[in-house]
């Protein structure tokens, strides 16, 4: 197992250079030139030139890619070119907004997901099936902007429930531990803020996980269709074993292999859907940074977030194959 | 294995449950304690130096918390004192001295004097001067020295006379007096600690989502009226609205045309407020066929403008009768621009050689535009069709942004799209692009060159006396409006809006505002 891991995390290294270098390339030849952006309408030739020049970016790009890359090996992302701050650390205060948001969208899309998968396979073509399917269809199809948008009208303008967009309210931070706002409130005893960063939250977290909850719960309803259907399902039943016991000890167990490798591979989804929830809501996470990077034509803020992105993926799907042979003694990795 | 899943969906279930009790917490509509201002914007500023910036979002929050010697008035680019009680000039025109003010302390105790106005503007100036900063340049060409005369009082000295220098030392970028002793101390890190002498200081930065400022106590002048003002940054125009109806903001920028109406019908504010700005087409005026002064008049009377400003732009743009928009000082509101006339465009078109139409190809740009939010290539099409109306077909290439600069520069095709930003509010800053000495880079794309306007301006950046400033540029406007190097499509409008208990809130021109007289009704 040991040998295993760190293969995979030597397998890293390929995939990590790949998205640095296919984002390097992308944001060299496809975006303005930073330098214009600095420099505004007065920037002429000479100037924009000496600037370039300046900010190394007059170097052929195999050469900038090599600076670029021995940086970061050494844990130095650079600065950004339009705001002047250091990436890595706006990366490390931006990050636990992210991963607060991402739990939370993989909490609501793993216990709804899995809730209504396995109720709607117990009960095939009830009304609650027919019902839950067709919310999974729209889960899947509807674009998480337009969701986002549409519950801010609802919950926020309309009803008037819930903030419609940032992270905490003003004055309402909590000290900071570990930047998790919900986590520092619960270890700081503050409850305002828990309730504050809770209400931010919920909006968000559904928007977000609103295409894994559906991809999660029909992955569920199959697989579970498929597991109670089978014998030893029929053994337990006549062991005389109640319903519950029989769904959940012996179908779910078997049944959320697949399910598994579903939520890891949502993770991936989740980074990307981040993206678009992060600016609807204005997240202060890593995905609007690197929106906000992308419209500033900031190279090294749009390729460090990439890179932490791009780690965070490979890890998560590294942790969902390990996690396998804890689920599933018969899977072993060698 | 099963307590462990208990544990889970236990702790699912509460999570749930805190979602929907929160959910049903009653109404969100707190922007906090009524002596905080909260106001939003799209993004992050860049920075908070001057010198490094050049963006409204940086200028709109610097503006609270730095001041210049001098500042615009309420309304227009006119100028009036700021650090700077009072200022004369040497005979030649090139020394300028400015008394300060003594009462006056910047954000961290230190005193603001003539040795902090010598190091504000020496930091941008060779051989200190840095190759990103972007302004440096424009505010400060053409100084050779700057002189400390005493504790209060420092002379200034250029090259040559400018009158448009003092319209500079207004900017909110570049110009505004920094803290000596923050940047020593801050260095590079100051761009996010700035220190200013403004009526807010600067308490800290959450990226990404606010900037809090809190009223000075030592401040000079009179005190602001909130104790705190929290920048907040929302990207999405439309989620800003739903903030400021729910009550989470007191004030939005950024409005979109189409949330007006909901936004009124909430109850909400909207201030508009007229752009430094000019949205136009240009004719290349060197070469054939554009340098044919008729067939420029012909085409010019060809576009409905103010269909243009009506459809296009929604109202939410003014006709411009002058390059100059109307409240910079020496605008002058006699300049008539030729007006849509149809027949009389055909008659000018025979006249010109061309009474069977002709053919040219237009370049423009294919992103919105602070001067024209629609983008150049939707401009273009609705001018293509009034030409179709005169026999003349006016081919469009369109390019992103990022090329477009350089193929203008080019000089591709036969006329073109483009706009201009204003920096200081000068009458100088607007007409000098279409002088000879700009020919040279993008400034002045047309290359018109003529001896007269030349002449104007020279005599307008030499004289120092408004009301003769003002014939100057009167007749250099008449002038421009008469050869029609350009057709004057729009000035743009900005807009904001308001909570009804904000009170005494104003746009300004330059694309920023004043929040120390702002209050908050309960």
């Amino acid at each position: 197992m040991i040998t295993y891991i760190i293969r995979r995390i030597f397998l890293l290294i390929p995939v990590l250079f790949g998205v640095s270098l296919a984002t390097f390339v992308v944001m060299h030849l496809f975006t303005t030139d930073p330098a214009e952006i600095i420099l505004g309408q007065h920037a002429t030739v000479e100037r924009a030139a000496a600037l370039r020049e300046e900010m190394g970016l007059n170097k052929p790009i195999y050469i900038q890619f090599g600076d670029y890359l021995s940086g970061a090996l050494q844990g130095d992302l650079g600065k950004s070119v339009i705001t002047k701050s250091s990436i890595s650390e706006e990366l490390i205060k931006r990050f636990p907004a992210t991963v607060e948001l991402a739990i939370a969208a993989i909490c609501i899309a793993m216990v709804l997901g899995v809730t209504l998968g396995t109720i709607s396979a117990v009960k095939q073509n009830s009304i609650f099936d027919y019902g839950t399917m067709v919310a999974a269809l729209m889960g899947v199809s509807m674009p998480i902007f337009w969701l986002g948008l549409m519950m801010i009208i609802i919950f926020s303008v309309t009803l008037g429930w819930l903030p419609s967009s940032g992270r905490i309210g003003i004055g309402m931070q909590p000290d900071n531990i570990t930047g998790l706002y919900i986590l520092d409130s619960l270890l700081t005893g503050n409850m305002e803020s828990l309730r504050d960063a809770f209400e931010h939250l919920i909006m968000p977290a559904m928007a977000l996980g609103s295409y894994s909850t559906a991809i999660i719960a029909r992955m569920t309803r199959a697989t579970m269709l498929e597991t109670i259907r089978q014998d030893y399902i029929r053994t337990a039943r006549a062991k005389g074993l109640s319903e519950t016991v029989v769904i959940i000890k012996h179908g779910l167990r078997n049944a959320l292999i697949p399910v598994v490798t579903v939520i890891g591979l949502q993770v991936g989804s989740l980074l990307g859907g981040a993206v678009l929830t992060e600016t609807v809501f204005s997240w202060p996470g890593i995905g609007s940074y690197v929106v906000e990077g992308v419209m500033a034509s900031d190279y090294p803020r749009v390729q460090g977030a990439v890179l932490l992105i791009g780690t965070i993926f490979v890890m998560v799907n590294l942790m969902v194959d390990v996690l396998y042979s804890y689920l599933d003694p018969r899977i072993k990795h060698m | 294995m099963l307590g462990k899943r208990s544990v889970a969906l236990l702790l699912a279930l509460v999570f749930i449950t805190s979602m929907v009790v929160a959910g049903c917490g009653g109404a969100k509509s707190t922007s906090g304690p009524s002596n905080v201002l909260v106001f939003a914007q799209g993004s992050d500023p860049r920075g908070l130096d001057p010198a490094y910036v050049d963006d409204g979002e940086s200028a709109k929050i610097m503006t609270q918390i730095f001041e210049g010697l001098v500042r615009y008035k309420p309304g227009s680019t006119e100028l009036q004192p700021s650090l700077a009680t009072e200022w004369s000039l040497s005979a030649d025109n090139k020394e300028w001295t400015f008394k300060l003010r003594k009462d006056v302390k910047f954000h961290d105790g230190t005193p603001f004097n003539a040795q902090a106005v010598k190091f504000s503007i020496e930091r941008q100036l060779p051989p200190n001067r840095k190759d990103d900063m972007p302004y440096a340049e424009f505010t400060f060409d053409g100084i050779t020295k700057v002189e400390v005369i005493d504790e209060y009082t420092v002379k200034i000295v250029l090259e040559k006379p400018s009158a448009p220098f003092l319209a500079n030392m207004a900017m909110c970028l570049a110009a505004p007096i920094v803290s000596p002793e923050a940047v020593k101390k801050s260095g590079d890190k100051f761009i996010e600690n700035p220190v200013g002498t403004g009526p807010y200081k600067f308490v800290k930065w959450d990226k990404g989502q606010q900037i809090e400022l809190a009223a000075f106590e030592g401040y000079w002048g009179t005190k602001p009226q909130m104790a705190k003002v929290v920048y907040k940054f929302t990207k999405e125009n439309s989620v800003r609205a739903s903030d400021l109806m729910t009550g989470s903001t007191d004030i939005m920028d950024g409005v979109d045309t189409n949330d007006i109406k909901t936004l009124e019908a909430k109850g909400m504010t909207i201030v508009k407020s007229p752009g430094m700005n000019i949205n136009y087409m240009g004719f290349y005026t060197y070469k054939k066929p554009f340098d044919n002064l008729k067939l420029r008049k012909a085409i010019s009377m060809a576009i409905n403008r103010q269909y243009l400003v009506d459809y296009l732009y929604q109202g939410n743009a003014e006709l411009p009768n002058s390059i100059l928009p109307s409240f910079i000082p020496g605008y002058s509101k006699d300049v008539k621009p030729y007006d849509y006339n149809v027949e009389e465009a055909k008659k000018l078109l025979a006249e010109a050689g061309f009474a069977n139409g002709f053919e040219f190809t237009a370049i423009t740009y294919s992103n919105p535009r602070p001067y024209n939010p629609v983008n150049g290539e939707k401009l273009a099409a609705a001018i293509q069709a009034d030409l179709a109306k005169i026999g003349v077909k006016m081919n469009i290439k369109s390019y992103p942004w990022k090329e477009y600069k350089k193929v203008l520069e080019n000089g591709e095709g036969d006329a073109y799209f483009y706009g201009w930003i204003g920096d200081n509010g000068d009458a100088d800053n607007f007409l000098m692009l279409l002088e000879t000495a700009n020919i040279k880079g993008s400034l002045n794309s047309s290359k018109y060159s003529n001896a007269k306007l030349d002449q104007l301006l020279d005599e307008g950046r030499t004289n120092l006396d408004l009301a003769k400033r003002a014939v100057i540029y009167g007749e250099a406007q008449k002038l421009i409006s008469e050869e029609a190097p350009w057709v004057l499509i729009s000035h743009s409008i900005d807009m904001a809006a308001h909570r009804p208990n904000v009170k005494g809130f104003q746009l300004h021109p330059v694309g920023v505002h004043w929040l120390d007289v702002v209050s908050k009704e309960k």
